[in-house]
């Protein structure tokens, strides 16, 4: 901490990070990690839950992993409930099947509505109450949510419902957290390059649509974003509550 | 993965220096690294700030200057050689109910917080496109806005009509300046703890009532701000261009 240049410093803090074993939630784990901060890592896969284990026990914090489908709701609570530190949710599993609207079909609806808002919801819900239980100082909240929470996209509707809707519940949870001193706030990133949307990019027609949209012409990375999200999670943004960092090299400028 | 707010070789230049927000930047920004030019109305004003900046071991350039006489800011920057990153900071209030509102006072903010920072941010810009690697070092600039440049708030008609000019123009010189790799943002804070704040506060009422509205029911400290402007000037955020970082404890998610 400077005169007015504060760090992003997570020493001390817990942060629970969902999806945490692909992509955006890996990348915020270890980023998380590196300022300092201990890591709860929820994902479905044993062996990278144990290989994300091996990069965050090398930056010397706490890790604990929880092998758990965030849709199991008794499952993911009784985890969440018996946590004995929580300062920062970091809320990414999410996921998406682009269909033209007229032919979404009604499985897929289900199963994004079920990720990106129903758990999505229960994991906050859950979060918020355990860190007001553990009666810690303050508290963070991230919903990962997208530029398709802020404007629409080709064969993105049901994705554009979900995270339209994440952004309203930023605002409503901001609110109704804030006498417990715990902001919540969403990242609304472009579309990242992770080893999922990696062949979303070797599709010419795709990687020009990006980057035509995109007016600093580059593809948003991981790092961009986890370090947005560590920002946030970190009292460096104190302040900073209901809000949305679009990190989007311009998307939704235009 | 996490990024840090290093301004190692990069030239900032904040207007408005002397007092404030736009010293509390100047500070963070040198000690986040960078070499400051201070620009303000008041020699005084710009020794004290000057003299905290080499305290603190960093470096800084001092000119005085009343960024609406634009001859004067002109001169000025033909005396820098370089420059990375501007905080358009300079600006002021005058609040007035919009039925009594004074021609001159309407004159002297909107000169002020828009022509100004127009004519400085655009001659800043081009004093920043000249640098032959400028794509591949990019560029920052972060105009001084406001919660009231999203909503609007009583007695604060011309200061909205200013800031929610400035949020337009921030969002146009992004897209326009993209091609260039020069971000543009805007930080919008709440009411801060700075001399002009305290002087509104002084007014029991209006503290009280403008606290009611601050969910996290305190006003932002000057540190909150300035570490926001300094996330938003490295590259900490190269991929964040067009937006606007909220630093509001959440008055506008309401």
């Amino acid at each position: 901490m400077g005169l007015f240049l504060k760090d992003i410093n997570l020493k001390g803090k817990t942060a629970l990070i969902t999806g945490a074993t692909k992509g955006l939630g890996r990348g915020t784990a270890i980023a998380i990690a590196q300022a300092g901060g201990n890591i709860v890592a929820v994902g479905r896969n044993q062996n990278e839950l144990d290989s994300l284990k091996k990069i965050i026990k090398r930056l010397k914090v706490k890790y604990l992993s929880i092998n758990c489908d965030v849709n199991n709701y008794n499952k993911i609570k009784s985890y969440i409930l018996n946590l004995k530190s929580l300062d920062v949710l970091v809320n990414n599993a999410g996921t998406n099947i682009p269909e033209s609207f007229l032919n979404v079909k009604k499985e897929s609806l289900e199963t994004i509505l079920d990720v990106n808002t129903k758990a999505a919801f229960n994991v906050a819900q859950l979060c918020a109450n355990q860190i007001i239980k553990l009666k810690r100082k303050s508290g963070s909240i991230i919903n990962i949510s997208s530029i398709f929470g802020l404007v629409a996209g080709e064969k993105r509707t049901v994705y554009s419902m979900t995270k339209f809707g994440l952004e309203g519940l930023t605002k409503g949870m901001a609110l109704d957290l804030a006498k417990f001193n715990i902001r919540v706030n969403s990242v609304c990133p472009n579309i990242v390059l992770t080893p999922r949307t990696k062949k979303y990019f070797a599709d010419k027609k795709y990687n020009k649509y990006v980057k035509d949209n995109t007016p600093i012409n580059k593809v948003v990375t991981i790092s961009d974003v986890a370090t947005a999200v560590t920002f946030l999670a970190s009292e460096a943004s104190s302040m900073i509550t209901g809000t949305s960092i679009p990190i989007d090299g311009g998307w939704t400028a235009k | 993965m996490l990024k840090k707010i290093n301004l190692k070789n990069k030239t900032a230049l904040v207007t408005g220096a002397g007092k404030g927000l736009g010293k509390a930047c100047a500070i963070a920004l040198a000690e986040a690294g960078a070499k400051v030019i201070i620009l303000s109305r008041t020699k005084s004003d710009l020794d004290k700030v000057s003299k905290i900046i080499n305290r603190t071991k960093g470096s800084s350039n001092s000119f005085v200057c009343d960024v609406t006489q634009i001859e004067v800011f002109k001169k000025i920057l033909q005396k820098i050689t370089r420059l990375d990153i501007l905080v358009n900071n300079a600006g002021n209030n005058r609040p007035e109910h919009f039925t009594k509102v004074k021609q001159e006072n309407m004159e002297y903010l909107t000169n002020l917080n828009m022509k100004a920072a127009f004519n400085v941010a655009q001659l800043c810009s081009q004093k920043m496109v000249m640098a032959k690697n400028r794509r591949k070092i990019g560029g920052s600039i972060i105009h001084m806005s406001s919660q009231l440049g999203k909503v609007g708030c009583e007695g604060r008609n011309v200061y909205n009509m200013n800031k929610f000019g400035v949020e337009g123009l921030a969002r146009g010189m992004a897209v326009e300046l993209a091609e260039y790799n020069i971000r543009v943002n805007t930080v919008c804070p709440t009411f801060v703890e700075t001399p002009m704040v305290k002087k509104f506060f002084k007014n029991k009422k209006f503290k009280k009532q403008m606290l009611e509205n601050i969910p996290l029911g305190r006003v932002a400290k000057e540190s909150d701000v300035a570490t926001a402007v300094a996330f938003l000037a490295a590259d900490t955020s190269e991929m964040i261009t067009g937006t606007s970082l909220i630093v509001d404890g959440g008055w506008t998610a309401k």
